[in-house]
C-alpha cells in the first residue's frame, strides 16, 4: 500500500539545513496497523506530512497504492488527498458552523458524490461510530470523544485507503482516549489500513507495529510487542 | 464546477453570512447604496433630458427664432424680448417670406412688453404679447375656448385679446366662459377671443396675446419687431433656412457679418443639443460619483473578504487536507463574495427605483429608471463581487495546508 524509499525532507533555513526527515525506507502492507512515534522534533510530523500528500520530500520516493506521489503538484497532491487518506486530527478540525452529518458529508463533496448518496454514506459513517441520533447536532454541542468520533467518521467517508491519525488521543482523556483507541482497533479489524502518528509510547504499544524515528532517521521498525524504548 | 458543488458553496456561504450577519449586512449596505445611487442619478439625469426634450418639443416644430440684439457667442437659450430695442422690421419679415416655402414655411412676428391687466376688480401685472395669426401654429399652442384673432383682427388693428391659461385662473378666477368678456390692458378695453390652452410654461401661460398692429399702435408705438418666430418648411432645412435668413437680414442691414449683426436666428436643434449636453454632461456627473461610491462598496467587499479568509484560514486548511483543491477553495470565497455584492446589487436597484419614484413623486424633479439603467448598476454590482472577491478568494487558495492546519 505505501512503498517509501530514500525518502528526504530537507529545510534551509539561512546556512543550516534542517533534515526533518532523512532518507527513510520502509513498506506498509494494506491493512496494517502502524504508529509512526517519536519525540518532537524527531521528524514524525514532516513524515506525517508527507504521507499524508500535504507536504512533498525533497529527495527519495511515496507510492501510495501504485502512484508515486513525490513529484505531484499542488492540485494534484489535493486530488490523492482526496481519493486516498483520511485524517484524524488532534484538535478534531470539525468545521463549527456544519452539523455532524454536514462535516462527514465534506470529503464527499469535494470527490464529487451526489447529494443523495452523500447523505446516506455520511449517515452509515456515523452510525459505524457509535453516532446515530446525533446527526444534526454541532460540534459545540458533542463532547469531546463524540467530536473525535465526527471526525473518525469525516476521514473514513471518503473510502479512503490509509486512515492516517496525528494524535487522535492527545486532547481527550484516559477514559475517552481508550474508547477513540477501541474505535481504531474496531476499524482496523474490518480491514483498514491505519497510521498513527504519536509521540505517546503508550498510544504507539497499541498498534501491531512500531516505527521509532529520531532526528529523521529510524531508530526500529518493528512488531509493537518486541519493541522497547 | 458542478451543480451540486455549486449547491453546496451557496449554501455554506449562506452560513457563513448568517453567521455574522451584522457585518455581512455592512458589507453589502456599500454595494447597495452604490447600486441604488447609480439607478437614481442616472434616472435624474434621464429625467432631465426626457424633460429638455419636451419641453423644447412644446415650443414648436422646426422652429427658428430670429431675436433683435446682438448676437452673443453660444448663448442660444430664448431670452427675455421684453427690454430689448427692436431692429427687426416688417421689410425683413417680407424678405424672410420670400426665401420661399421650402425654407420659411410660416413667420410671426412677436414684440412684448409687461402691463397691467385688469379684470373686474382684479388686475395684475402680464407679459403683453404682440404677434400675428400664426403665432399658434409655429408655437404649438392651440386655443381651448373661443378663437386665436384673425387676419382682420391684425388688419384693422382690433383690440381683441388672447389670454394664457394661467391668467384665466388669476383674473377670472378659473370659471365661466372668459370668451366676449371685457379686458383692460394698460387701462385700454380689449374683446377676449379666446384662452391658449396651458403649456406648463410660465412665461406662455401668464401671458395675453393681441395682434401685433394693435400692440405697434397702443403698447409699443415702435414699427420694428424684438422678435420673430419662423417655421422652416422641413426639419432636414433648418440651418439652410437659418444662414438664408442670416445673410438675407445681413444684406438688408447693410452689415458686413455676423460678428457686427444686430440680430441673431437661434436654431431649435443648436438649443436642443446644447440642453442635451447639459442633460447628458449632469447625468455623467452624477452617475459617475455614483459609480465610485459603487466602486468603494467593491472595497469593503475586499476588505472583509480578506479579513474573512485569515478567519478562516484553518477552516481552508481542513477543507484542503479533505481533498479541496485550488478551485474549490476559490470557488467558495468568490460564491460568498458575490453572494455578497449581488444581495446588495439587488436590494440596491430596489433602493434605487424607490428613491427615483420619490424623487418623482414629493422631489418634484422628473425621473425615469431606465431598464438599461438597473441592468447596467446590477450588472455593475456583479463585476464588482468578482473583481473584489477575486484577490481574497485567490489568496484563500495559494494557503499552505500545513501552515493553515497550524494557524491558531
Amino acid at each position: 500500500m505505501i512503498e517509501v524509499s530514500s525518502l528526504s525532507r530537507h529545510y534551509t533555513m539561512g546556512p543550516t539545513v534542517v533534515k526533518a526527515v532523512d532518507d527513510i525506507s520502509f513498506t506498509i502492507q494494506s491493512g496494517e496497523f502502524v504508529a509512526i512515534v517519536g519525540p518532537s522534533g524527531s521528524g514524525k510530523t514532516s513524515l506525517m506530512n508527507i504521507l499524508g500528500c500535504l507536504d512533498s520530500p525533497t529527495a527519495g520516493s511515496y507510492q501510495l497504492a501504485g502512484e508515486e506521489t513525490s513529484k505531484l503538484k499542488k492540485d494534484q497532491l489535493a486530488e490523492i488527498r482526496s481519493r486516498r487518506i483520511g485524517f484524524v486530527f488532534q484538535s478534531f478540525n470539525l468545521l463549527p458552523r456544519e452539523s455532524a452529518l454536514e462535516n462527514v458529508e465534506l470529503p464527499m463533496i469535494y470527490q464529487g458524490v451526489s447529494r443523495k448518496t452523500r447523505r446516506e454514506r455520511a449517515l452509515a459513517m456515523l452510525k459505524k461510530v457509535g453516532l446515530d441520533g446525533r446527526e444534526g447536532h454541532l460540534p459545540s454541542e458533542l463532547s469531546g470523544g463524540q467530536r473525535q468520533r465526527v471526525a473518525i467518521a469525516r476521514a473514513l467517508a471518503g473510502e479512503p485507503s490509509i486512515l492516517l491519525a496525528d494524535e487522535p488521543t492527545g486532547a481527550l482523556d484516559t477514559k475517552t482516549g481508550i474508547e477513540i483507541m477501541e474505535l481504531f482497533h474496531t476499524l482496523h479489524r474490518d480491514g483498514a489500513t491505519l497510521i498513527l502518528v504519536t509521540h505517546d509510547p503508550k498510544v504507539a504499544r497499541q498498534a501491531h507495529r512500531v516505527i521509532q524515528v529520531q532526528d529523521g532517521r529510524i531508530l526500529a521498525d518493528v512488531p509493537a510487542g518486541e519493541w522497547q524504548l | 464546477m458542478t451543480s451540486s458543488a455549486l449547491y453546496e458553496n451557496v449554501r455554506m456561504s449562506l452560513r457563513s453570512i448568517r453567521a455574522n450577519k451584522v457585518r455581512a449586512f455592512l458589507t453589502a449596505l456599500g454595494v447597495m447604496i452604490g447600486t441604488g445611487a447609480v439607478i437614481a442619478m442616472l434616472a435624474l439625469g434621464a429625467g432631465a433630458q426626457k424633460s429638455v426634450e419636451s419641453s423644447l418639443e412644446s415650443l414648436g416644430s422646426n422652429l427658428l427664432l430670429l431675436y433683435s440684439g446682438q448676437p452673443k457667442g453660444g448663448s442660444l437659450v430664448r431670452r427675455s424680448t421684453t427690454n430689448i430695442v427692436p431692429t427687426i422690421t416688417e421689410a425683413d419679415v417680407e424678405a424672410i417670406k420670400a426665401l420661399g416655402p421650402e425654407l420659411v414655411a410660416l413667420t410671426a412676428p412677436e414684440s412684448s412688453a409687461s402691463g397691467q391687466a385688469k379684470f373686474g376688480n382684479t388686475s395684475m401685472t402680464v407679459t403683453i404679447v404682440g404677434t400675428d395669426i400664426d403665432y399658434p401654429s409655429i408655437r404649438n399652442i392651440r386655443p381651448v375656448a373661443g378663437d386665436f384673432f384673425l387676419t382682420s383682427d391684425v388688419d384693422s388693428r382690433k383690440a381683441v385679446v388672447v389670454i394664457g391659461a394661467q391668467l384665466y385662473d388669476d383674473l377670472f378666477g378659473g370659471t365661466g366662459d372668459p370668451v366676449g368678456q371685457k379686458l383692460r390692458l394698460n387701462g385700454l378695453s380689449y374683446r377676449v377671443a379666446g384662452m391658449m390652452e396651458r403649456k406648463g410654461n410660465t412665461t406662455t401661460d401668464s401671458s395675453v396675446f393681441i395682434p401685433i398692429s394693435t400692440y405697434q399702435r397702443y403698447i409699443s408705438g415702435a414699427k420694428e419687431f424684438a422678435l420673430v418666430n419662423i417655421q422652416a418648411g422641413n426639419s432636414d432645412q433648418m440651418r439652410e433656412a437659418q444662414s438664408a435668413i442670416e445673410s438675407t437680414l445681413l444684406r438688408l442691414h447693410k452689415i458686413p457679418n455676423m460678428d457686427a449683426a444686430d440680430f441673431y436666428v437661434a436654431n431649435q436643434l443648436d438649443l436642443l443639443d446644447t440642453l442635451q449636453g447639459v442633460a447628458g454632461t449632469f447625468t455623467l456627473l452624477l452617475g459617475g460619483i455614483a459609480a465610485i461610491s459603487l466602486i468603494v462598496g467593491g472595497i469593503g467587499i475586499m476588505n472583509i473578504m480578506l479579513v474573512s479568509v485569515t478567519e478562516r484560514t484553518r477552516e481552508i486548511g481542513v477543507r484542503m487536507a479533505l481533498g479541496a483543491k485550488t478551485n474549490d477553495i476559490i470557488a467558495q470565497f468568490m460564491t460568498e463574495a458575490i453572494i455578497l455584492s449581488v444581495g446588495g446589487g439587488l436590494i440596491g436597484v430596489a433602493i434605487g427605483v424607490g428613491s427615483s419614484y420619490a424623487f418623482s413623486l414629493w422631489g418634484g424633479l422628473a425621473s425615469t429608471v431606465e431598464p438599461f439603467s438597473v441592468a447596467l448598476s446590477f450588472g455593475f454590482s456583479l463585476v464588482i463581487g468578482l473583481v473584489f472577491g477575486g484577490y481574497p478568494a485567490y489568496r484563500a487558495s495559494q494557503l499552505d495546508p500545513i501552515e493553515a492546519l497550524r494557524y491558531e
